[in-house]
């Protein structure tokens, strides 16, 4: 058949079996090569008459889902999932793309990204979407599209720094440097927005124009460039008689109207902001301005100072006042001393007691003068000084009835009084300075550091922390208040406790949470693999998408399956008799592991619409309404006990036949349409 | 301007977060209605607790940890902490002053000139983020420290990290690369 020698005769004459996938020589019957891919097309007929090629689609990405030889079967479910996710993932991407009208280089290059997030785990703990809105957006700095984290989050329904977030957390892992958002790249896709028409291009050259100042004045650090872009649009417009409101450029750049505002009154504190049209077009000014915030901050230090500056000048004029004052009161005193002395002495004995009455001394003196005068004068002082001496005595210098005598010495009492009030504090915050240095001198010695337990109370005042705990009474009205604050929620709580109480009265309280864990250490106690797997498979679900109910049933079926194997060979016949399909794969079940992966095949190969017909005689549970994805898994999860083989020999039957059956039954439903899947089996074989 | 030459720069810390434990059960609602200053969130199961000497507040958890936060230097944080579990012992617990850490450091510092917040990010690019559409400020990590500096254009820089010398060494390996990328002055 072929120019090829056989290696052990010598002969020429080597048939090649396409069907077989291998290469004999006729001449010794030596196999000289098997496995051979085979490269021919085949076509089947379908029970309707038409044809079809034999096999099954085989996409770019989808590695996964070819059919694998051999192998461990759980790689092959590992892989199944993951190309499950990528293949999610491009569709969302696409979707989520079309939707931002990226090109299709860029949707590759996001998926590529989110490949590589998927490979390194990023996308556990994380929405699918804000991965898949990140990598995008990675993608939109990386080309340098016109496009926002704002965009993706208004698309996305989520928060922006959300998306930040994982946006960030991606660009790290995946080192990838994404360069510093230029705000002129929003421009043309602003301007477009707002309509300028023909002279589209015009203004948005001078809204960049526009652009290149603000950078150049330092507008653009730490401010949002939809912003920035929007005051430059605003501004271009009217500079080309465009009538643009705020609001309306406020909803195409996504920005607050307050934001907006401050970018235009920080434009026009710049030198640039004076030219007019027609110089701004021509001039380049040279100097750069400090940034708006800076010069801001220094305007508000400036205005901080001046009250600091203006406080200390009123203190030097107090100060200055007090002196004069003094002076003054000094040259009163003088001045009244002259007008005392030039005073007839009857009037200056009596302005003497009206000044300070309460000294003796001075009164008698006076009087022993006003002796020689005058007696009339004498009765009347005497008389005026008895009245004097009673009403002092009897208020006993209680201030303010002395009131007549000096207001200065009445007002000062009480003014110390206010001044003693916070001298304990004051006292007491002398102390704190104290105590800190105490604890600063301790703290730098590594005993206390450690901690050994013992609380250090050095510099601890306990009069003071008395303060911060209330006494009996005012604990006793906070509790009453407290209590009345949440009497509902203590209500219920008694209630709950009350329940509980009865509950385990009746014997049928159960306590959540130690339980839960008991179940979970539970080792499985069965008497045969198979009892062993179903008890496994009903202790922890693998997966929400498989129909246990069905699978229980395969299960038993299985299990009497297997009795009866082994007890009469007839059972076997009986089974066998289900479908003549089922022969081919007994014969070949010397190598469960390629039967494994074959055996798979059908299923997922067969035409699905037929499937779902045939899945529907089946005790399917309401949960598995679409029996496509139900199907392809339940024989995936009963791969689970092939995995089992090698250990328990005598079972090995056992599982098989548990794959074999829904194959089989499924297709019996399909009545003749196995005509298909027989080419492809044999194929195969 | 010299990039040698010594300038003081002024590290004001402005929050020091330190915790303890007291290795005791707390009853919080005790705590709640004897102490004073108090504020009791029985939905997350905690006390706040203000003090007014070192003006700290405190986060008191039943379990017996404690946070204080609002303290401007290592050592207020301690004597805050000390002042707590004192109080703590006089409403009657048998409180044990364990495990005292300070967690975590605030701190603000100006730089005499503004940055240019572009440049800066691209010559620090793996540890430097700078993305004006989320935040006005360049987050630069320094893993080594476990310190996180917001750097501002105006040139004020505020630090977080471990402890106040962390901060300290933080600022210090930040300045030269900050000015580098200064702006000139004309």
């Amino acid at each position: 058949m072929t120019g090829r020698v056989c290696r052990g005769c010598g002969g020429t004459d080597i048939e090649l079996d396409a069907a077989r996938g291998d290469a004999v020589c006729t001449g010794c019957g030596s196999v000289l090569e098997d496995n051979i891919i085979v490269s021919e097309v085949q076509f089947v007929e379908n029970s309707g008459g038409g044809s079809s090629a034999v096999g099954q689609f085989v996409s770019l990405d989808g590695a996964g889902k070819t059919p694998t030889l051999g192998g461990g079967f759980h790689v092959n479910l590992g892989k199944e999932s993951r190309a499950q996710t990528l293949q999610n993932g491009r569709r969302q991407i696409h979707h989520l793309g079309n939707q931002l009208q990226l090109n299709q280089h860029c949707l590759d290059t996001a998926f590529n990204f989110f490949k590589m997030a998927v490979s390194k785990h990023l996308t556990r703990g994380r929405k699918m979407a804000h991965v898949i809105a990140a990598c995008l957006y990675l993608v939109c700095r990386t080309e340098g599209t016109p496009h926002m984290l704002l965009d993706l989050s208004d698309l996305l329904q989520v928060n922006v720094y959300v998306l930040g977030k994982t946006f960030l957390l991606l660009a790290r892992e995946l080192c990838i440097n994404a360069p510093a958002i230029d705000p002129c790249l929003y421009i043309p896709r602003f301007a477009h927005l707002l309509e300028f028409g023909e002279k589209n291009h015009e203004v948005s050259m001078t809204a960049l124009r526009l652009l290149q100042r603000m950078k150049r004045d330092w507008m653009h650090t730490g401010r949002r460039p939809s912003g920035l872009c929007g005051a430059a649009l605003l501004v271009a417009a009217r500079m080309h008689d465009f009538r643009r409101t705020v609001k309306e450029v406020i909803s195409v750049v996504k920005v607050c109207e307050s934001t907006l505002r401050k970018r235009l009154t920080e434009f026009e504190d710049t030198p640039t902001s004076q030219l007019t049209v027609d110089e701004f077009m021509k001039i380049d000014l040279e100097e750069e301005c400090d940034p708006p915030s800076y010069t801001a901050g220094q305007r508000k230090l400036r205005l901080k100072q001046v009250p600091a500056a203006l406080f200390q000048l009123e203190q030097v004029l107090s100060k200055k006042l007090e002196e004069v004052e003094g002076e003054i009161s000094t040259y009163q005193d003088a001045i009244e001393n002259e007008l005392e002395s030039s005073r007839p002495k009857a009037k200056g004995a009596l302005a003497n007691l009206t000044r300070d009455g309460s000294v003796e001394d001075t009164t008698s003196s006076v009087f022993g003068e006003d002796d020689a005068e005058d007696e009339e004068l004498e009765a009347a002082a005497s008389h005026l000084n008895k009245d004097f001496y009673q009403e002092i005595l009897g208020s006993g210098l209680s201030s303010s009835s002395e009131g007549a005598g000096d207001p200065e010495e009445g007002a000062r009492p009480p003014a110390l009084e206010s001044l003693l009030g916070p001298l304990p504090t004051a006292a007491s915050l002398g102390i704190s300075d104290s105590i800190r240095e105490c604890i600063s001198s301790q703290s730098q010695d590594p005993t206390d550091a450690c901690g050994d337990g013992e609380l250090d109370l050095s510099g601890i005042d306990d009069l003071e922390i008395d303060r911060y705990i209330l006494n009996e009474a005012e604990a006793r009205v906070k509790a009453e208040l407290w209590m009345r604050e949440n009497a509902e929620y203590l209500r219920e709580q008694r209630e709950k406790e009350a329940r509980i109480a009865k509950e385990k009265e009746l014997g049928i309280y159960k306590e959540h949470k130690p339980k839960k864990s008991c179940k979970r250490r539970e080792p499985i106690q069965a008497s045969t693999a198979g009892e062993a797997i179903e008890k496994m498979l009903e202790q922890k679900k693998i997966s929400s998408k498989i129909n246990y109910s069905v699978l229980r049933d395969l299960n038993s079926k299985g299990g009497g399956g297997l009795q009866e194997e082994d007890a009469q060979p007839e059972g076997r016949t009986a089974t066998r008799k289900l479908s003549r399909r089922k022969t081919p794969a007994r014969r070949h079940r010397a190598d469960p592991g390629t039967s494994v992966g074959k055996r798979l095949r059908p299923m997922v190969s067969a035409q699905p619409a037929k499937k779902a017909a045939a899945g529907e005689p089946l005790p399917l549970s309401p949960s598995t309404l679409g029996a496509e994805p139900a199907r392809p898994t339940a024989v995936l999860v009963e791969s689970g006990p092939v995995s089992y083989h090698p250990e328990d020999d005598p079972d090995e039957d056992d599982p098989d036949e548990d794959d074999g059956e829904p194959c089989v039954s499924a297709l019996q439903m399909m009545g003749s349409g196995d005509y298909g899947c027989d080419g492809e089996e044999d194929d195969g074989y | 301007m010299d990039a040698d030459s010594d300038v003081a720069l002024d590290i004001l810390i402005t929050n020091v977060v330190c915790v303890f434990r007291t290795r005791c059960h707390l009853n919080l609602r005790k705590i709640a209605l004897e102490g004073a200053n108090v504020i009791y969130k029985r939905d997350v199961g905690k006390v706040l607790m203000k003090l007014r000497k070192p003006r700290i507040t405190a986060t008191i958890w039943s379990s017996g940890k404690i946070i204080c936060t609002g303290a401007t230097s290592e050592e207020e944080a301690k004597f805050g902490a000390r002042r707590l579990a004192r109080s703590l012992q006089k409403l009657g617990f048998q409180v044990i002053f364990t495990d005292f850490k300070v967690v975590n450091v605030l701190a603000v510092c100006n730089m005499p000139f503004e940055i240019r917040l572009p440049e800066f990010t691209k010559n620090n690019r793996p540890h430097a983020s700078y993305e004006p559409e989320l935040h006005p400020a360049v987050c630069y990590r320094i893993k080594s420290l476990r310190a996180t500096l917001q750097i501002f254009s105006t040139g004020s820089i505020t630090v977080t990290g471990p402890n106040v010398k962390a901060v300290a060494t933080a600022v210090e390996q930040i300045y030269p690369f900050v000015f580098e990328s200064r702006k000139e002055i004309l």
